[in-house]
């Protein structure tokens, strides 16, 4: 059983979306000197596209094992980060302050592809759910979809007072963020359709 | 820096030039909104599944009008085949109304829209489909979700409405102290009522409900829930009358004085995990599950009821 191919391609698509508005954001950033979360975005465009690929076969741009590596190599980052924030290290505009949520998404986007046999890799995601199921871990996809819908709606929450924060600051400030509101919207298109991903994984 | 504020109100602003100030502290209310917040996304995303998706669906919303009067299931029969007929774009729409809820009651602009919207919502799907939760038709069971997980929903939105009275606990905050412990009277003492229906106390009825839900389940809620079944083999009207006295004491337990009736809190959610397991996490490992059955959304309700003082 599988899902509508409009349902993945639909998903495929957002996550392609987000991942080239991340990009755009990295280029604006530089340009303008506005900051915005480098790793955060640069984490966005490398799971946007994984999860693209995992969701349409034909989108598939990188085996397996290199993604894995990437996304073992993101979860150090985002861990390093979090230790240097635990330590009251001075916080920079251009790193993500709050990295423990980008940690686990590494750990989702390695769990799908480590959970899922090569078999299933070369299958659309809504067809491989039965390859996953008879795992003795099928209760980490919970979790790691809960936690990430919770993230999904911690954010939208935030979203109103990111606005009021971004219109307080003074004009003449460098560190005006770059459209903190869209950087939430991506967070919630990536919690959501990795949150998708993982349930069809249960 | 951390401020605190009310929902649905304009957000604090952060001093000027702090790019990543703490925005938003939550209160004990926001929190418990948030909390169904998820609840929606996960059912929204649930209802994403392949399986939603085939005729399957639309029979199991169609079994549900067994038992009820012709008054209730024709209109759960009509629905069923109208979506039978319309089948990929109707369960689109019903997963992506679902999210929309869950984003609404997240964003804070539209909290009251969303969560309003959600009773409408909620009380549509009691109907048509989970059949009113069985109800009328004298199968509901706490195991098997009674008095059906959405109208919770409804129960839930109205008790976290953001209104601004004066109470011991939030839920009394949104309708007053009165309505809110009717309504867990209502809840609770409606649960009570049901663990004793044939349904439950048939010598095999709970254990036949509980080895039911094994079914495609991982290995290790297979293993608990059969054990469970085991157990309460020929012990149906014991274990119903035990589920019924401990349903009735959470149900008095709000109007106890607020040490009590905090020990009373906790007993009811270590009850609604124990009927969560029970209810196989309402199947939503097995692939076919529209949502995570009662139990979730009954522990919620606890703790909306959680005094904020012991005076």
């Amino acid at each position: 059983m599988s899902s509508p191919a409009w349902l993945s391609a639909t998903f495929a698509g957002v996550m392609l979306t987000v991942a080239l508005y991340c990009a755009g954001r990295l280029v604006v950033a530089r340009l303008r000197r506005r900051p915005t979360e480098l790793d955060t975005d640069a984490a966005h465009i490398t799971m946007g596209v994984a999860m693209a690929g995992m969701l349409v076969p034909g989108l598939r741009v990188l085996p397996a094992g290199l993604w894995e590596a990437v996304f073992v190599a993101g979860a150090a980052w985002f861990g390093g980060q979090t230790l240097r924030a635990r330590r009251a290290a001075a916080s920079s505009a251009w790193r993500c302050p709050h990295p423990a949520p980008h940690i686990v998404e590494c750990a989702a986007m390695l769990y799908m592809f480590l959970a899922l046999p090569a078999a299933g890799l070369r299958a659309p995601m809504g067809a491989m759910s039965a390859s996953a199921a008879g795992s003795r871990f099928s209760f980490l996809p919970l979790l790691l979809a809960l936690f990430l819908l919770g993230y999904v709606v911690r954010q939208g929450d935030r979203i109103t007072a990111q606005a009021s924060a971004a219109l307080g600051a003074s004009p003449g400030r460098t560190h005006h963020a770059l459209a903190p509101r869209c950087a939430a919207l991506c967070k919630i298109a990536m919690g959501l359709t990795m949150g998708y991903m993982l349930i069809l994984m249960l | 820096m951390s401020q605190s504020f009310a929902v649905g109100r304009a957000a604090a602003r952060p001093a000027a030039g702090e790019p990543h100030a703490s925005v938003a502290a939550l209160d004990p209310r926001r929190k418990l909104q948030l909390a169904l917040a998820v609840l929606w996304l996960l059912d929204g995303i649930l209802q994403y599944q392949p399986s939603m998706f085939t005729r399957a669906f639309p029979q199991m919303l169609g079994s549900t009008a067994h038992g009820n009067p012709a008054l209730v299931a024709a209109p759960i029969t009509w629905s069923a085949g109208f979506i039978g007929h319309h089948l990929a774009v109707a369960n689109g729409l019903f997963a992506t109304t679902q999210v929309a809820l869950g984003l609404g009651i997240a964003w804070r602009p539209a909290v009251r829209l969303a969560l309003a919207a959600s009773v409408g919502w909620a009380a549509a799907v009691w109907w048509l489909g989970e059949g009113l939760g069985g109800v009328l038709a004298g199968t509901a069971s706490p195991v098997g979700g009674a008095p059906g997980a959405v109208i919770l929903y409804a129960v839930l939105a109205v008790l976290l409405w953001p209104a601004d009275r004066d109470g011991p606990f939030v839920a009394a905050r949104a309708v007053g102290r009165g309505p809110a412990l009717a309504a867990w009277l209502a809840v609770w003492g409606s649960i009570a009522v049901f663990a004793l229906l044939p349904a439950s106390r048939a010598p095999q009825g709970l254990s036949g409900m509980i080895s039911g839900m094994a079914s495609g389940e991982p290995n290790w809620l297979a293993w608990l829930d059969t054990r469970l079944a085991v157990a309460l083999t020929h012990q149906g009207l014991l274990a119903s009358a035990v589920l019924a006295a401990v349903f009735t004491i959470v149900a008095a337990g709000v109007f106890l004085p607020a040490r009590l009736g905090r020990a009373v809190l906790v007993l009811a959610v270590v009850v609604a995990v124990a009927l969560w397991l029970a209810q196989g996490l309402g199947g939503i490992f097995t692939g076919a599950g529209t949502d995570p059955s009662s139990a979730p959304l009954l522990a919620l309700l606890a703790l909306s009821y959680w005094p904020r003082s012991l005076a």
